[in-house]
């Protein structure tokens, strides 16, 4: 009783105290107790806290860093097959283009070749029908003339034949034959 | 029995002054045209500075793998974060600063007045303890909410933050307005009493049975000192959240 009476007593007195300072009455500060309820609260705090929350956490981390690098090694490993599909690719697509364009140019001096054979041969038949057309016109205006020039004659022979030189004209022939006679004979 | 009665006169003497330590008496500093409780700020500040303290040494050294204070601040603002979340909903976002802000002060606060030795230092007048021991903290924490909220729900909704005062009947409308008085009241003097009681307990019981004794109501009183600060700041995001979600 007088313990507690003494206690409250300096308790009073101390806060009543008219200035900054430091108490050292381990009892009245609550030291000991406040040092257990420290104790057991590090204590419990480290099992509970420490152990299953933080180490769990830590190791769930820990898992999701592991998972995410290796889903990123196995994306950089994908991304380097579709890289080197893509070179292989473009390759190809650039094999076929430089294999088009000579074929193109192939084709093409083919073409020309063909075209500028077709264009020689339809010159060659082009001649060949203007020579032949300046032929045809040639033998006719000779026969026209060789024409007229017998119709002259005819006329000629008809205006100008009369007995006499029919006459004359058997006779050279019997005279001609009778000397053929005798050359023969 | 003379002796008798005068030590009973000494014991009810002190009873008065154990009385007059814990409610009464406050050490006054003058700042400005106010009073104010010095020794509310004093350990205001050294909960600030063990806040600062440790969050500054744990992000000072940020690592992939979290070691073991960033690995705990981690864990502390994953749970923030979560209180928010499943209090305040998709946006919760801009408010988890202020809830984990709430939710660190009270918590060190509390704790800081279950765990350190306050007394050892010795004021004028009053004594050193918690912050949230002292109305004027859970008040003014209490009406920092009742602001946050009706920010929160007037650049969600504009004007229209005020329908819900009519819904869902206008005859709800006194109730409603009523809520708005109720909700900072309740939210500071439950932190206040709960703090205040707690410590209470503790010091009669020390005062009574110095040793071994106070311990149990110690534990228990850091348990609900925890779980205040813990009701502090999911009721702050409750209502944070109330106020903006839809009506629709």
């Amino acid at each position: 009783m007088k313990n507690v009476t003494d206690s409250f007593l300096s308790l009073g007195y101390w806060s009543s105290a008219g200035s900054f300072g430091f108490n050292t009455d381990i009892l009245a500060t609550n030291l000991i107790n406040l040092s257990v309820v420290f104790g057991v609260l590090i204590f419990f705090g480290k099992g509970v806290c420490v152990n299953d929350l933080l180490d769990n956490r830590k190791q769930r981390i820990l898992k999701t860093i592991q998972n995410s690098e290796e889903l990123r090694g196995g994306a950089v490993e994908q991304l380097e097959k579709a890289r080197a599909r893509l070179r292989k690719v473009e390759m190809e697509a650039e094999q076929f283009r430089v294999n088009g364009y000579s074929d193109i140019e192939r084709e093409k001096l083919n073409l020309i070749n063909s075209t500028y054979k077709t264009l020689e041969q339809l010159e060659i038949y082009k001649n060949e029908t203007i020579h032949f057309e300046q032929q045809r016109a040639i033998n006719q205006v000779r026969q026209r003339v060789f024409q007229q020039a017998l119709q002259g004659a005819l006329g000629t022979l008809n205006s100008s034949l009369n007995n006499e030189l029919h006459l004359r004209t058997i006779n050279a022939n019997i005279g001609m034959f009778g000397t053929l006679k005798e050359i023969t004979d | 029995m003379n002796v008798l009665l005068c030590s009973i006169n000494t014991l009810l003497k002190g009873l008065y002054d154990i009385s007059g330590v814990e409610v009464g008496q406050h050490f006054y500093w003058q700042i400005g045209g106010f009073q104010v409780h010095a020794q509310v700020l004093i350990t205001s500040w050294v909960v600030i500075a063990i806040l600062l303290g440790s969050a500054i040494i744990a992000v000072r050294n940020p690592q992939t793998i979290p070691t073991d204070i960033q690995n705990f601040f981690e864990y502390v603002l994953e749970f923030i974060r979560d209180v928010s979340k499943t209090q305040i909903g998709e946006e919760y976002g801009p408010w988890v600063s202020f809830i984990g802000t709430l939710f660190l002060f009270i918590f060190v606060s509390n704790w800081s007045g279950a765990l350190l030795p306050w007394k050892i230092i010795q004021l004028p007048h009053g004594e050193l303890a918690a912050p949230t021991n002292d109305i004027n903290t859970t008040v003014a924490l209490a009406l920092l909410t009742s602001l946050a909220y009706f920010y929160a729900g007037l650049t969600k909704k504009g004007l229209g933050y005020f329908g819900k005062y009519i819904q869902p009947t206008p005859i709800l409308l006194p109730i409603n307005i009523l809520e708005d008085f109720t909700k900072p009241l309740s939210l500071s003097f439950r932190l206040f009493g709960n703090i205040l009681a707690d410590e209470l307990v503790v010091v009669v019981l020390v005062s009574l049975v110095p040793l071994v004794v106070p311990i149990p109501v110690m534990l228990l009183g850091l348990f609900t000192s925890g779980i205040q600060a813990l009701i502090f700041a999911t009721l702050a995001a409750a209502y944070i959240g109330e106020s903006m979600e839809g009506h629709h």
